[in-house]
């Protein structure tokens, strides 16, 4: 079945195209929040609103654009939210004050690549701060938009209809946020 | 085509957004300049690098994530099934246009009228006015709003009355609703603030009981620090081993796991070197793992197992 049929099935109540939709999404959605947020919890918490947002709203899906445009303007919503409330309050630090010393709550995100060569490794957690940097010193949106392009493969227009805005300025955005994260990892190049 | 001109597209050419006449443009340019071919190879190296950036998924989130929306579909379809549930999403959380101006009406009118009917809290007179300080005993809310023959309203009204108590915490009452409080799935600050009253009362099986579910069960980390800080002084005790060894397993965040083993090797029980051993071999933070290096070490007891 493809996405406007499983759609249709779900808006007509079927639990089973519902969950066929979600498994479809899932994994892009949980990784995008995860990449935005760099937390594990909120990315959580994101995942389970945006994807009860869906369910709840899902009656009122018209298909005037396509349902990734839908569910990712959800979860961009949402990571930005998170983002805002973590500016407003400062947000929890990164590390954990623990009674054998600190410890870093991203620890726990995989990391998945140079894992057997300690020196790749060192040099491999050397570029990912400079990258952090880089995405620290980009505005939320351009942050977004690095992500999607990036990270997610989107393309500038789906970008924009995401984002609610055009392509050009999704352009723009993508252009700056080049800028940043060359300047950030100029050595390496 | 300037270099500033081409360095702009290259970076749009790196992601395959130019068209087919920008791209022409873009390849005529480099073929006759060296300066944006180095360029476009640093563009390239940049992008392979920036790829380095993306965190990846932790193992276990996607298959946790997928597990707790299920759960909470289950509970979005339990509140479908109830009668007023259609009625309620049909008129009031998505009405029709044309009930909306009547139902901003209505709300000003429920404002109105209860204002005027609803009593006051005690010991203030409608001369005296009413100060913000007091807050309302019974607090009024519109659930249902209806618009009926000849112009007339229905309303629905929920109303939460407020009662202030207190007392010690060797008040069974206090203590009751503070374990009730422990568990309240909506506030996760009022868990962590309840538990951290409780925690002085842990010799209490019921108390005990609270602080272990939310060490095994609470899905926020707070609370279940706050729950490990409770059961410290039983670390000895087996039912709090049992949970404190589950957790240090499979509990998500580092910080709890930290606490948890530090609590756990506390006493060097024979039971914790399994443990430990089976931590070492799937654990992903390196700092517990040298943790449970340095316990296994004390207790004369090797890292691996044969």
């Amino acid at each position: 079945m493809d996405d406007a049929a499983l759609i249709r099935a779900a808006q007509a109540g079927s639990g089973d195209a519902f969950e066929q939709l979600v498994g479809a999404y899932d994994q892009g959605v949980l990784r995008l929040a995860l990449n935005l947020l760099r937390s594990p919890e909120d990315a959580r918490d994101v995942y389970q609103e945006a994807f009860l947002r869906v369910y709840r709203n899902l009656h009122t899906f018209r298909f005037d654009c396509s349902f990734h445009t839908w569910l990712y303007r959800i979860v961009t919503n949402l990571c930005l939210d998170h983002l805002r409330k973590r500016k407003v309050r400062k947000m929890e630090p990164s590390t954990v004050e623990t009674g054998d010393g600190t410890v870093d709550r991203l620890d726990n995100v995989a990391e998945q690549r140079a894992h057997a060569d300690p020196q790749r490794a060192l040099l491999s957690s050397e570029l990912r701060d400079k990258i952090q940097d880089a995405l620290s010193q980009m505005t939320d949106r351009e942050r977004m938009v690095f992500e999607m392009r990036h990270y997610q493969g989107m393309r500038l227009r789906a970008i924009g209809e995401v984002l609610g805005t055009t392509e050009e300025a999704a352009k723009n955005c993508l252009f700056r946020a080049t800028q940043k994260m060359r300047t950030a990892l100029g050595a390496y190049l | 085509m300037t270099c500033q001109e081409a360095k702009e597209y290259l970076i749009l050419a790196e992601y395959s957004e130019l068209s087919f006449e920008e791209e022409e443009r873009l390849e005529s340019h480099l073929a006759v300049c060296s300066s944006c071919q180095a360029e476009r190879e640093r563009t390239r190296k940049l992008a392979a690098l920036a790829a380095e950036g993306e965190a990846g998924l932790p193992a276990g989130l996607l298959p946790r994530c997928r597990r707790e929306l299920a759960a909470a579909l289950v509970q979005e379809r339990r509140l479908e099934c109830r009668p007023w549930h259609g009625f309620w999403r049909r008129w009031v959380v998505h009405p029709p246009l044309w009930l909306r101006p009547v139902g901003a009406l209505a709300m000003v009118a429920a404002g109105f009228f209860a204002a005027r009917w609803l009593p006051l809290p005690s010991g203030l007179s409608p001369a005296a006015g009413l100060t913000a300080a007091e807050p309302p005993a019974v607090s009024t809310r519109v659930r249902l709003v209806n618009s009926e023959a000849g112009g007339r309203v229905r309303l629905l009204l929920e109303e939460t009355k407020q009662r202030e108590l207190s007392g010690g915490l060797d008040d069974d009452e206090i203590r009751r609703l503070l374990l009730a409080a422990a568990a309240d799935p909506a506030d996760p600050g009022l868990r962590v603030e309840s538990i951290d009253l409780l925690k002085s009362r842990t010799s209490d099986d019921e108390v005990r009981k609270a602080l272990l579910d939310a060490l095994r069960k609470d899905p926020n980390s707070g609370v279940r620090l706050k729950a490990l800080e409770g059961l410290r002084p039983y670390a000895r005790d087996p039912e709090t081993r049992r949970v404190l060894a589950s957790v240090l397993l499979h509990d998500d965040n580092p910080g709890v796991r930290t606490q948890a083993i530090d609590l756990l090797v506390q006493s060097k029980e024979p039971d914790v070197a399994g443990v430990l051993q089976e931590l070492i071999r799937r654990e992903e933070n390196a700092y517990i793992r040298s943790l449970s290096q340095k316990a296994l070490g004390e207790m004369k007891a090797s890292v691996g197992t044969f």
